[in-house]
């Protein structure tokens, strides 16, 4: 489903443009969550952005492909509506819009683009509703502007609430287990397990092996320096979790 | 046209002589003839004029010919409500009044204070009336709130419009205004007396073409308790200045002065204000906020005056803060607040910037296409500002959507 082949990237403009991503493979089939566990400054987040197309991360070499179909040379939103979807490590507040009206529009956006009909009011509505409840959100959070005065964890759970509005074949959760204590945590899990389908597949990005324990990986791969040491199973978390790194990187090498 | 009268504005411009052919055709009166001569001082006013640097009439009304465009679409016409209608050859009152209202239509043109302060004011006093010289005076007495719609629009070349409300005490008066444009050169004055615990809603819509001038002066003065809410959503013209000068001329009186500014490439949109805090306890609050597209220019000036003795107690904030939305956008400022009392709260602040790149990535990543992120951020940006509209909120939204999802 996603495959990522000897992918490099840099941050950055011109003479201050950095190399992070340093040839980086991973092929996650449909129906599979992979996990990406990696120390500080290993490339976790530039790959999440660079996979999405964020302005300033520029692809360097290798590719990346959804389905078959070259993602990297599509415009971020092109990458939305192709079902590519990012849980933000710090999702941003944006001021003056409301929840729904901006899920609403991102979702009728999609559907254009792919030829699809717009969602009706009361269908959105009930939509909205049930999910909400799933993920214990206060309605009235949704009609708040996005983000702004919410908690940490609110945000957290909003990322989620938007990605099963939007119902996206591809997930890319980017320490989505930050900031969230254990019974969110549970509750952002099981929004997530809901979306997994032999359809679809997902990367989840932690530092932590514990978002793990709720939401189980078929694989892991240890990220460093900006390209993949070491691919395992779920034991491979644990090990991390009792060795650290350290011990882990000084074996690949 | 006498050797006097040609000498009034030194070294005039065509246009300038073309005012003052203009002026001599009308009715002599020595009140006009006065406000003609407050305007004469600056002629039309352009970067050596304080206060004009970046709005130059002079330079943009080089001739005043029939305009090519005709005026725009009016957003805030609506079934149930009176229209006043100014036009090049003069007004048109509303076929039946509301309740409240009376229309009192004065031979001779009326005295206006502080003409050398606003010689676009004084122009269009002068210049006003047409097919139907002197004043329009209208009374609003107290009751229900009585609405208002007045438009302001071409055809023709000069479109010279004055009206002077007084609202009685404890009235209330809801004004809205379309200046749409059409003609060469639109110089309107509103005044605006209001009387003790008097209310005043006023909602001005502005658009232009890009050969037009606009000038739109608003005079407000408010006795004890008199409450003023004043909402802009302007679009700019060739040049166009939506001015407020407002005195707190007694206690306790409030303002509130929002606006929002949008100007596309070769248009331009001045706001600005003068407020006088010349009764202790008045408050006053002032938001604007902007957006401008490449060879577009923005310009906002506030100005708070807060004399020593009659100051005191003042309660005032202004803040500006525009977005710049392409390379080659303009924005200038000048918030300036001259506090001479020393028990007093004014606060001001003045920011201007591009669209936040985290937020336009967090809406494209979710599949809002880009013309359309910015679209969407610009307004939540800019929206903030025409919430003081009341009723007319939603059609000035409209239009600013519009605005936003043509300009993307």
């Amino acid at each position: 489903m996603l495959k990522i082949e000897n992918l490099t990237a840099t941050v950055g403009e011109g003479a201050g443009a950095k190399t992070i991503i340093t040839g980086l493979s991973l092929a996650v089939p449909a129906g599979e969550v992979h996990a990406i566990m990696g120390p500080n400054g290993a490339g976790k987040s530039t790959l999440s952005y660079v996979l999405t197309g964020r302005e300033g991360y520029a692809v360097t070499g290798g590719t990346a492909t959804l389905d078959g179909a070259d993602i990297l040379a599509l415009e971020p939103e092109a990458r939305a509506a192709a079902g590519l979807f990012l849980s933000f490590q710090y999702p941003v507040e944006i001021p003056g819009v409301p929840v729904m009206t901006f899920v609403r529009t991102a979702m009728n956006a999609q559907r254009k683009a792919r030829g699809e009909a717009e969602i009706s009011a009361p269908d959105f509505i009930k939509k909205s509703r049930e999910i909400a409840k799933v993920l214990s959100l206060d309605p009235e959070m949704l009609k708040r502007p996005v983000n702004v005065g919410f908690s940490g964890g609110e945000k957290k759970r909003l990322e989620i609430y938007q990605m099963m509005m939007l119902e996206p074949r591809f997930m890319v959760l980017d320490e989505t287990d930050s900031g969230l204590d254990i019974d969110a945590l549970r509750t952002v899990a099981e929004g997530v397990n809901a979306l997994r389908s032999p359809s679809r597949g997902m990367l989840v990005i932690t530092h932590y092996q514990r978002l793990l324990d709720y939401i189980k990986p078929d694989k892991v791969h240890v990220l460093a320096k900006g390209r993949i040491i070491k691919t395992g199973g779920p034991e491979l978390a644990h090990r991390l979790e009792a060795e650290g790194y350290d011990g882990v990187q000084a074996e690949a090498v | 046209m006498s050797a006097a009268l040609k000498d009034l504005i030194r070294n005039p411009t065509i246009a300038e002589l073309d005012l003052v052919a203009r002026f001599a055709s009308l009715k002599a009166d020595p009140r006009r003839e006065r406000l003609f001569e407050a305007f004469a001082q600056t002629g039309l006013p352009g970067r050596r004029v304080e206060g004009w640097r970046w709005t130059d009439f002079k330079a943009a009304v080089t001739s005043i010919d029939a305009p090519k465009n005709p005026p725009a679409r009016d957003p805030l016409a609506r079934d149930g409500v009176a229209v006043l209608r100014f036009t090049p050859g003069g007004y048109t009152p509303p076929a039946s009044l509301p309740a409240g209202l009376r229309f009192l239509a004065k031979d001779d043109v009326q005295a206006m204070g502080g003409a050398e302060e606003a010689p676009l004011g004084a122009l269009a006093a002068a210049l006003s009336g047409g097919r139907t010289p002197g004043t329009l005076l209208v009374d609003v007495s107290a009751g229900a709130p009585v609405h208002l719609h007045m438009v302001f629009e071409g055809p023709g070349s000069i479109n010279a419009a004055r009206v002077v409300f007084l609202v009685r005490p404890g009235a209330e008066l809801h004004v809205s205004e379309s200046h749409l444009g059409g003609a060469a050169l639109s110089a309107a004055l509103i005044e605006f007396t209001l009387n003790k615990d008097a209310r005043l809603f006023r909602t001005v819509y502005q658009i232009g073409g890009a050969g037009e001038a606009q000038a739109i002066t608003a005079l407000i003065e408010q006795d004890a308790g008199a409450e003023s809410v004043q909402t802009v959503l302007a679009l700019g013209a060739k040049v166009a200045r939506i001015e407020t000068r407002l005195v707190h001329r007694e206690t306790a009186s409030k303002a509130t002065l929002n606006a929002a500014y949008l100007a596309g490439g070769g248009l331009h949109a001045d706001i600005t204000t003068h407020v006088r805090h010349g009764a202790p306890s008045c408050v006053t609050r002032q938001l604007t906020k902007g957006a401008v597209l490449d060879g577009g220019r923005g310009v906002f000036q506030g100005k708070f005056h807060v004399p020593r003795t009659s100051g005191q107690q003042t309660d005032a904030s202004m803040q500006h803060n525009a977005l710049l939305l392409e390379e080659g956008a303009e924005v200038f400022a000048k918030p300036e607040l001259e506090i001479l009392a020393d028990d007093v709260q004014c606060a001001h602040g003045n920011t201007s910037g591009a669209l936040d790149a985290a937020q336009l990535f967090y809406l494209r990543q979710r599949g809002i296409p880009l013309t359309q992120a910015r679209a969407m951020l610009t307004e939540a940006f800019i929206a903030q500002a025409l919430e003081s509209s009341g009723d007319l909120v939603e059609a000035l939204r409209a239009e600013a959507q519009a605005w936003l999802n043509h300009a993307a």
